[in-house]
């Protein structure tokens, strides 16, 4: 229960911080905004500059500069657009014997013709992973991480096949993955051959991609990255490393912390335009097959309030390829137009993939009622059920 | 029964059933009558009440999107994926162990995903005399359906599958006269009915 009385004085603290918070934010991004001007008219001078300091902190790479902003070119049309998304059942330590499943969505739109739509989801149950063994530990103590690891993998795996089965010759094709394509996630396992083995899994798909040429594109809503923001702080001084020398001056404060890439760009970009491209300096990247490494560049969706940043990833042949880049940002404009500010077929992909909580329920009495008829009977399943419905 | 199926039964009772009707099959028409044969047991006929089309997901609503069918078509493909058609049906009648016609419920509700198919003209012309199920219809509407519509629906399905002009009157009065002794002699709404029938 929650007691909304006791929280009055705590909401006034927060309404007060809000305020200060956003002054605050107002000038982060007056200084932002002096440092993108002196990093685009020296892109070149920073680019080399940040090479030779190495700082720390994830600095995004340039390849143009970084102010530079492109409108959006119409989208082709015939065009197939295919997504896919994922979910799970993590494995759960109150239930004997353990498993995870994972349900992979794939859609294919083939937009501008009346063909019908391809909408599919694939259930897979996990209860015998190879990985385990690697993993060193049973089962039931698989990590979410390397459930979620294993699901990003199969659902890439589903977009290539979909790219193959759904292309149709002579029209042009974009693939669309959820969230993103560098796996800084996978470190932290305290595992490096696990680690390494599941980037190893992951590029394969990328690099089938790359071999067909295919216009392979992530899309991130609301990302939280700081690449750029790190690069300012770079050009401002405020990281350990030694800033370029600069013929511009910026100020020295506020420090830039808290500001993100998206409030970064929002202050240049238009409706419907993109940024400039930047390579992304994830370490994790290293271990990325030759010219599989990703790219970024930001896109402002049309919407309420002048709508929202989203961060679009691309691999380098695209990036590369100003035809493929092109169609990637028109055809993710107009998917977020049509799904009202998210990519549709990513959002119809979505609504495949997810496990509803009634059909995990029905999912459990399936499997219970089986192992029961089996005469094996599941154990913790009592203690599932109270915990989802307190008794008085 | 599968090739002239037009749906399979999602929801079953033993006074009502829902069907969703297969997508590339014609929704039946209110007041139409459709028959179950449900596996091993004698076969079961009711009287589509309700039809409705909606989105498959109780999550997500249809949304009007200011698109030509055409434009729809071409941009947003998934929109038909996602519409279906049901129908509810109400139970009426069903077959004795002997093959003998019982205007009555049926001992058990169809089996879920039992094929449901359109009565041929022959099957509606047999559920006719006494017309009790008309009885059942009048006493125990489904509170949802606004039942003298239902009436004239049925009533205009006996009248055409009996030939309409050539044969359809005789079996239309004799209904008519057991509506009129359950309306308890409300001649203004048999009237009602009856205008609309023809």
């Amino acid at each position: 229960m929650l007691d909304l009385r006791q929280l009055r004085d705590q909401l006034s603290d927060f309404e007060s911080h809000q305020g200060d918070r956003e002054n605050r934010r107002e000038a982060q991004e007056e200084r932002a905004r002096t440092l993108l001007r002196a990093c685009h008219e020296h892109w070149r001078q920073v680019q080399d500059a940040a090479k030779a300091a190495q700082p720390r902190r994830l600095v995004a790479e340039m390849r143009e500069p970084p102010a530079a902003t492109h409108p959006a070119p119409e989208r082709p049309t015939p065009i197939t657009v295919v997504a896919t998304d994922g979910s799970q059942i993590y494995p759960d330590r109150h239930l004997e014997p353990p498993f995870f499943l994972l349900n992979i969505s794939q859609v294919a739109f083939q937009y501008g013709t009346t063909e019908k739509a391809h909408l599919d989801a694939t259930p897979s149950l996990h209860f015998r992973e190879p990985l385990a063994d690697r993993f060193g530990e049973p089962l039931d103590t698989i990590p979410a991480e390397l459930v979620s690891a294993l699901r990003d993998e199969q659902e890439l795996r589903r977009l290539l096949e979909a790219a193959t089965t759904a292309r149709v010759s002579g029209r042009p094709l974009v693939a669309l993955a959820d969230g993103t394509l560098i796996r800084w996630m996978i470190r932290g396992m305290d595992n490096d051959a696990l680690e390494s083995t599941l980037i190893a899994r992951y590029t394969q798909f990328l690099d089938g991609f790359r071999e067909e040429g295919r216009a392979l594109a992530s899309y991130v809503s609301l990302p939280a990255s700081t690449e750029i923001v790190n690069l300012l702080r770079f050009v401002g001084g405020d990281l350990a490393a030694a800033p370029p020398d600069l013929p511009t001056r910026a100020p020295d404060a506020p420090r830039l912390d808290g500001l993100l890439d998206r409030h970064v760009l929002a202050l240049i970009l238009g409706p419907g335009e993109r940024s400039a491209v930047f390579g992304s300096a994830s370490h994790i990247q290293a271990e990325y097959p030759t010219g599989t490494d990703i790219a970024f560049f930001y896109l402002r969706v049309p919407g309420p309030g002048g709508g929202e940043l989203g961060r679009v990833e691309v691999p380098r042949w695209v990036a590369d390829d100003a035809a493929l880049l092109d169609r990637v940002h028109a055809t993710v404009l107009h998917e977020c137009r049509k799904g009202e500010g998210y990519p549709l077929a990513l959002s119809e992909a979505h609504e495949r993939a997810v496990v509803r909580a009634s059909e995990r329920e029905a999912f459990y009495r399936l499997m219970e009622r089986r192992l029961r008829r089996a005469g094996l009977e599941p154990t913790g399943s009592r203690k599932r059920r109270s915990k989802q419905r307190p008794r008085v | 029964m599968n090739d002239t199926a037009l749906g399979e039964v999602i929801e079953a009772t033993t006074r009502q059933f829902v069907a969703e009707v297969y997508e590339e099959a014609d929704a039946p028409n209110f007041g139409a009558w459709v028959r179950v044969e449900p596996d091993g047991a004698p076969p079961l006929f009711g009287l589509v009440s309700h039809v409705e089309t909606g989105s498959y997901d109780s999550n997500r609503q249809a949304v009007a999107l200011g698109l030509s069918p055409e434009e729809r078509a071409q941009e947003m493909p998934m929109v038909d994926e996602l519409l279906r058609t049901t129908v509810r049906v109400q139970m009426l009648a069903c077959e004795g162990p002997g093959g003998d016609l019982r205007q009555t419920l049926p001992p058990q509700p169809p089996g879920i995903h039992d094929f449901v198919a359109p009565c041929t003209e022959a099957q509606v012309r047999r559920i006719g005399a006494p017309f009790d199920y008309l009885r059942t219809l009048v006493e125990h509407p489904d509170p949802a359906v606004p039942v003298d519509d239902l009436l004239v629906a049925v009533l205009r399905r006996t009248y055409a599958a009996h030939g309409g002009e050539n044969g359809g009157r005789e079996p239309l009065v004799q209904a008519g006269r057991a509506l009129s002794r359950l309306l308890d002699d409300d001649h203004e709404r048999l009237q009602s009915i009856l205008r609309r029938v023809l």
